[in-house]
């Protein structure tokens, strides 16, 4: 179904001026999606040219012919990402608008409105407090709903950064001629002509190529160069090197391929509609919002209703109660919460970015707390993503030179090996980096290369002077087929030339008649052959590439100075050469990543690794972080053990292990069913050689299980899964932009560790919204009784509706945010993740400590200072029950108080007004007190401590605002308050100390009792 | 707990008085009967002088309200009969009497001249209680411009007959005026029963038990029958300002009288 495209004329060169319609969005059905998320299984890289010839219609040499072109461009349409149709922009602006609480607000703030026009058509004098209600209700839910819309609106420009990766043109080859085209109107079997620095303009079959070489990074995020040949290598069409993908980027040489995928088909195509396809999981703070506004909406009808049917008994006509009943209902609304949610979050999400943890959704950090699996990459998030030298093989000794420098014996055989490291290296650091640590320099050079300059710069250091000592005379570069590395040098001491070679170990051995052990040079029998083969494969175990080394003396006779050493024709000796030693590397883990595991695991969340890297260096590095724990074990710690191939691993010794190594393939042949069961029977899980599509089913599967599921990923195929998981959290530095905009979170600093940092930041401030919504409710207690008291009893009025505003949206706001600030009350990352079924954000226990204890406590501070600042005027209480008619009957001028005093209706407003103050007043002073009881869920106030600046400056602010409130001439008359004695507040004090010490009380109860009634039924 | 703040307050005396207090010091004036509740929060007597069964209401509204005033007197009772202009000794416990069974016909026994066939009715005026209030009385050179001029005609009279310290002086003045020309027209000539205010020696109120306001029966003579009369009643001292918005120092009614 199209719901959005344009008429396209084409009026390039290719010229055949076809008319074509080009879609911009498309609502994708379930089933295209499935589509999608399946790998693509093609054999247009296995079947010979001629075939695809003649499957493609096509001519390898002069490319199509312009009609066909044409024909086929309008057939297929253009080759282009089209979005999947998502939510438009103003759906999303009215979602935050109208959804979930600002609903609740909206409804109260037509409500108070329908009131006043009630009250108004009955009396048009009615006093505009309603209307003034609905104006702040309506501005809380712009404000707050307009800045989350900021907040989110990054998000849904996701399929922008993809349009951003593909090519605007393309060299193709029509009819013979070559011709520059736009690559929209590349169409199947089209021959395209790429070079360095161009980028792929669709899926494509090499059919030539001269060292082609491209980066897939913006596919697979792995940005090592990877050359590009006709021949097909791999039947997996990812690996394969006869295929090229669109969006990719051509580093260097040039080629020829024939389109093979356009658009939506290709490779980046499938994972574009993918990702913005995937609707993201709810969530849980939504989830916890819902339930929420169900509690307190369930609360506000009940209590209305029960007053309503009260008030018609109490001979009230059917108006009057309407006005009562929905008073009541708006009453209930806690205005000031949904203003204090975003703030508390807002400020979490500030605190965060300070540590390197930058949140582009707010919800999310609430997400984050609630993580029970994270799914983590392995590269550049767990390890540093640069390839070290970790163990040195010489004299038959394995020596680790990473975590042991210093203990390295500095023999003969070592100063061999290290020359040959030296040597045989064409790494070189770049240049004034002096001062800079030496492993986080910059090197010019591939991966391993660096790693071994590095480590011989630190072991020898002044590795350039040793070069520039033994100047290289020739070299034969590292290539595939050969699998080493040759160079010789000009020794100037010996005037000899050195001949040093590096590669695979198993290359190197197998021309080396000759080791150095001990001191001299002995020839390696068929039994040493083997032990060195077994070094190697006992480094190879370890996760590590293995390098091996040799060099060979090149005889003064044979090879003087000024030989004309030939590379294309050797003319000297490669094999007989002798053997140096082993090197071997790894990307090692970040230093505080084995901690931040360990802090998961104590925190009951699982950590799982779904890399797309070797199932041995995945299992090695996850040993190193304790992902999987050291006595775990592994069918590949079998094979170690036995020295046996992983394939020959019995199904008996597989059912022993207890951590389990899932690869790519296995996970092909998986049914759901089957990845689910072991996804629950095995804590310890490693994901190897795993494809973006596979991260996406992991994902999914775990979701089914009822996980809250975090995923890091770097590529743009990882954007389906860091969209559909709870928490995508995508890398700062290696993360490509796809990826970051899929992403929920955005690690600065790619550090696993800092997703840790992130949860215990979640679970906190899960911790202290329970609190802050707490001390929110409470005194919506205080504020809704008078109006009960005052339809019930008939007494005047205690509190305006502007005061129940000032409450709400002034006073009670910078001490509910400020509680976002309190430190947690144990370690909150010892605890398991909170279960979204039991543990709710605000429960009913939380509701009943608020309405019924606390907040009645609050009520009654303020009626007792209420009454005793009427009494003071000439009402006791006694006269003040059952006046209501007459005192708010404009007519009755010479309403007489105990006293026998008589009141003009404007002097007993007046009163009111102060009546009002003095009310407001306490419940000003019990909701300090309450700010104290509330720092805490379990803890004594004591053992906190009060330390929360932010609160302590709060509690002064409010004492601040509510004396200008009260105080300041012409801000009382406008908030409808009469000035009153200093002392009013006093007859609250005790009722704000009972608040104190009752909830001390009711702590020390749940705390010394985690079974008793008191955290039963008032732990919230 | 409310219990203990109220200890500190007088059965007797309250808190807070006059400016101090929030009633101030500038007493409403009130008018009775007052029209019936369900005649939402309207000033407007409105009869048919003709049917004793629609005026009932209003009688008995009077009724209702000079109930206090006409208690069986006993000499041990705290009534006294004062001098114009002097009020009992404080700490008495008397109080000045107010007789209104002798301000015919705005009496009882002539249904308060409601059912008249020509006259008006009596409509009564009181002022707020406040405790301690003191008015202070005008002079003839105090007097205000607006005064109208059969008050301030009165209170020259009597200066010039008592001397300028005259007890007879110290009253709290009252007029009432129809508001608009139309309303001047139609309200005919008003009597004033006892006289022209209220005595100075029934001020200040201090709470004495069995206290009586003083009152005042304005006695429409010869009203217009069937139009709407506005009618304004203000109350004169120097102490007394008055604010029609507030309704205070004064007060407003629409009589409207039906054959």
């Amino acid at each position: 179904m199209m719901r959005k495209s344009s008429i396209i004329r084409t009026s390039s060169e290719a010229g055949t001026s076809v008319t074509y319609i080009k879609t911009l969005v498309k609502t994708r059905t379930p089933t295209e999606l499935d589509q999608f998320k399946k790998e693509i299984s093609i054999d247009d890289h296995i079947i010979s040219l001629k075939k695809l010839q003649e499957r493609y219609n096509t001519d390898l040499q002069d490319g199509l012919s312009r009609v066909k072109a044409g024909e086929l461009l309008r057939l297929y349409g253009p080759n282009c990402l089209i979005s999947s149709a998502t939510k438009s922009r103003w759906l999303v602006l009215a979602e935050f608008l109208f959804g979930g609480f600002a609903a609740l607000l909206w409804v109260g703030a037509a409500l108070s409105t329908i009131g006043y026009l009630v009250s108004y058509y009955q009396d048009p004098r009615t006093p505009l407090d309603q209307l003034y209600l609905a104006g702040v209700l309506v501005a809380v839910i712009l404000i707050t709903g307009i800045f989350g819309y900021y907040q989110e609106a990054a998000n849904t420009s996701i399929m922008e950064s993809f349009k951003k990766l593909v090519p605007k043109f393309a060299t193709v080859i029509r009819e013979g001629n070559m011709l520059t085209i736009p690559a929209e109107e590349l169409v199947i079997g089209d021959v395209v002509e790429i070079q360095g620095g161009d980028c792929v303009p669709a899926d494509i079959r090499i059919i030539k190529s001269r060292s082609l070489k491209v980066d897939n990074s913006s596919i697979t995020g792995e940005s090592e160069m990877q050359p590009r040949s006709p021949e097909c290598t791999d039947t997996n069409p990812l690996e394969t090197q006869n295929l090229a993908f669109y969006s990719t980027n051509v580093i260097e040489g040039a080629g020829t391929g024939v389109v093979i995928a356009t658009g939506d088909n290709t490779l980046i195509g499938h994972i574009a509609g993918l990702t913005s396809g995937i609707e993201p999981e709810e969530m849980p703070i939504k989830k916890e919002l819902k339930y929420f506004i169900k509690l307190i909406t369930a609360l506000a009808i009940f209590i209305g209703a029960t007053f309503f049917v009260i008030s018609i008994a109490l001979g009230y006509d059917f108006f009057e109660s309407f006005i009562f009943l929905i008073a009541i209902i708006v009453a209930n609304v806690p205005e000031g919460l949904l203003v204090t949610l975003t703030a508390c979050l807002t400020l979490t999400a500030r605190r965060m970015s300070k540590k390197n943890c930058l949140v582009k959704n707010l919800q999310a950090i609430e997400t984050l707390g609630s993580t029970s699996v994270i799914c983590s990459d392995k590269t550049g998030t767990l390890t540093q993503n640069r390839m070290t030298v970790s163990h040195m093989f010489y004299n038959d000794t394995i020596v680790d030179v990473l975590d042991e420098s210093d203990k390295v014996n500095r023999n003969a055989e070592f100063k061999n090996l290290c020359r040959v490291g030296i040597l045989c290296n064409r790494a070189e650091f770049k240049p004034e980096q002096e001062k800079i640590p030496i492993l986080q320099r910059e090197v010019k050079g591939d991966a391993s290369e660096s790693a071994v300059l590095k480590c011989m710069e630190i072991l020898i250091g002044d590795v350039m002077t040793q070069r520039n000592q033994m100047t290289k005379i020739c070299e034969i570069p590292f290539n595939s087929t050969n699998k080493y590395q040759v160079s010789i040098h000009h020794l100037q001491n010996e005037n000899k030339h050195l001949l040093v070679m590096k590669g695979a170990p198993e290359r190197i051995i197998d021309r080396c008649t000759t080791y150095a052990l001990n001191g001299s040079d002995v020839n390696i029998s068929s039994e040493k052959k083997k032990a060195l083969q077994q070094a190697v494969s006992k480094l190879g175990y370890m996760g590590e590439r293995v390098l091996g080394f040799a060099d060979l003396m090149l005889s003064k006779d044979k090879f003087p100075v000024g030989f004309k050493f030939n590379t294309d024709k050797v003319n000297f000796p490669l094999e007989g050469l002798r053997f140096v030693g082993l090197m071997s590397m790894i990307d090692p883990p970040r230093p505080n990543v084995p901690n931040a595991v360990e802090k998961c695991r104590s925190a009951g969340i699982r950590v799982i690794m779904v890399t797309g890297d070797h199932p041995i260096t995945a299992v090695a590095i996850a040993k190193k972080v304790g992902i999987l724990s050291s006595e775990s074990e592994t069918i590949y710690d079998v094979a170690m053990k036995k020295s046996i191939s992983v394939s020959k691993v019995t199904a008996e010794d597989k059912a022993r292990c207890s951590a389990r190594v899932i690869t790519g393939a296995d996970l092909r042949e998986m049914s759901q069913s089957k990845l689910d069961s072991i996804l629950m029977t095995f804590w310890e899980i490693v994901f190897a050689r795993t494809s973006p599509q596979q991260k996406l089913k992991i994902v999914e599967s775990l979701q089914r299980l009822g996980y809250i599921v975090a995923v890091t990923g770097d590529g743009v195929n990882d954007s389906p899964a860091l969209k559909k998981a709870d928490i995508g959290v995508a890398m700062g530095i290696s993360g490509s932009d796809v990826s970051k905009e899929a992403a929920d979170m955005i690690l600065l600093d790619d550090n696993f560790a800092t997703i840790v940092t992130g949860i215990e930041e979640g679970r906190l401030i899960f911790d202290n919204l329970k609190k802050s919504i707490f001390y929110v409710l409470t005194s919506n207690v205080p504020e809704i009784i008078p109006f009960i008291l005052f339809v019930t009893i008939n007494i005047p009025q205690a509190l305006s509706v502007l005061a129940i505003l000032l409450v709400d949206v002034g006073t009670d706001l910078w001490p509910a945010i400020s509680l976002a600030y309190e430190k947690p009350e144990a370690d909150i990352m010892s605890r398991m993740p909170r279960d979204p079924q039991q543990d709710k954000l605000v429960n009913t226990r939380l509701m009943s400590l608020a309405y019924c204890q606390i907040g009645f406590i609050q009520t009654c501070a303020g009626y007792v200072t209420w009454f005793f600042v009427m009494a003071q005027h000439g009402f006791f209480y006694d006269r003040l029950i059952g006046i209501r008619k007459e005192w708010d009957d404009p007519f009755t001028n010479d309403l007489a108080d105990s006293y026998g005093q008589e009141w003009t209706y404007e002097e007993r407003k007046i009163l009111e007004r102060k009546g009002y103050a003095a009310y407001f007043l306490a419940i000003v002073v019990t909701q300090i007190c309450d700010a104290f009881i509330v720092k805490t869920r379990r803890l004594s106030v004591v053992q906190q401590g009060m330390s929360n600046w932010v609160l302590n400056t709060g509690i002064l602010f409010v004492i601040f605002v509510a004396g200008v409130i009260l105080y300041s001439p012409g801000v009382n008359q406008a908030m409808q308050f009469e000035r009153v004695e200093w002392y009013t507040f006093v007859p609250s004090l005790p009722f704000g100390l009972f608040i104190i010490i009752y909830d001390e009380y009711r702590r020390y109860f749940v705390r010394n009792y985690p079974n008793g009634w008191f955290a039963r039924e008032t732990y919230y | 707990m409310l219990t203990i703040f109220y200890q500190t307050l007088d059965d007797k005396k309250p808190k807070w008085q006059l400016d101090r207090s929030l009633i101030g010091s500038n007493p409403g004036l009130g008018f009775r009967p007052m029209p019936p509740e369900s005649n939402v929060e309207s000033t407007l007597v409105w009869y048919r002088a003709s049917d004793a069964a629609n005026t009932f209401y209003w009688r008995d509204q009077l009724d209702q309200f000079l109930k206090p005033y006409l208690k069986q007197r006993s000499p041990e009772g705290p009534f006294i009969e004062c001098e114009p202009g002097i009020s009992p000794e404080t700490g008495s416990n008397k109080v000045c009497d107010v007789k209104v069974d002798e301000w015919y016909p705005c009496v009882h026994g002539h249904g308060f001249n409601f059912n008249s066939s020509e006259g008006g009715p009596c409509i009564f005026l009181k002022l707020n209680k406040i405790f301690g209030w003191l008015p202070e009385y005008y002079n003839s050179s105090s007097v205000p411009d607006i005064m109208p001029i059969h008050l301030k005609d009165h209170i020259k009279t009597i200066e010039d007959k008592h001397g300028a310290n005259s007890n007879k002086l110290k009253v709290v003045w009252v007029s009432c005026e129809g508001e608009n020309p139309a309303d001047i027209e139609n309200i005919g000539s008003i009597i004033y029963r006892p006289t022209f205010g209220f005595d100075g020696q029934y001020f200040p109120f201090i709470n004495t038990d069995e206290y009586l306001s003083p009152l005042i029966a304005v006695y429409f003579e010869k009203p217009a029958r069937g139009v709407l009369i506005n009618i304004e009643c203000k109350a004169w001292a120097s102490n007394i300002f008055h604010d029609r918005l507030e309704r205070r120092g004064s007060v407003h009614f629409e009589l409207m009288i039906d054959y």
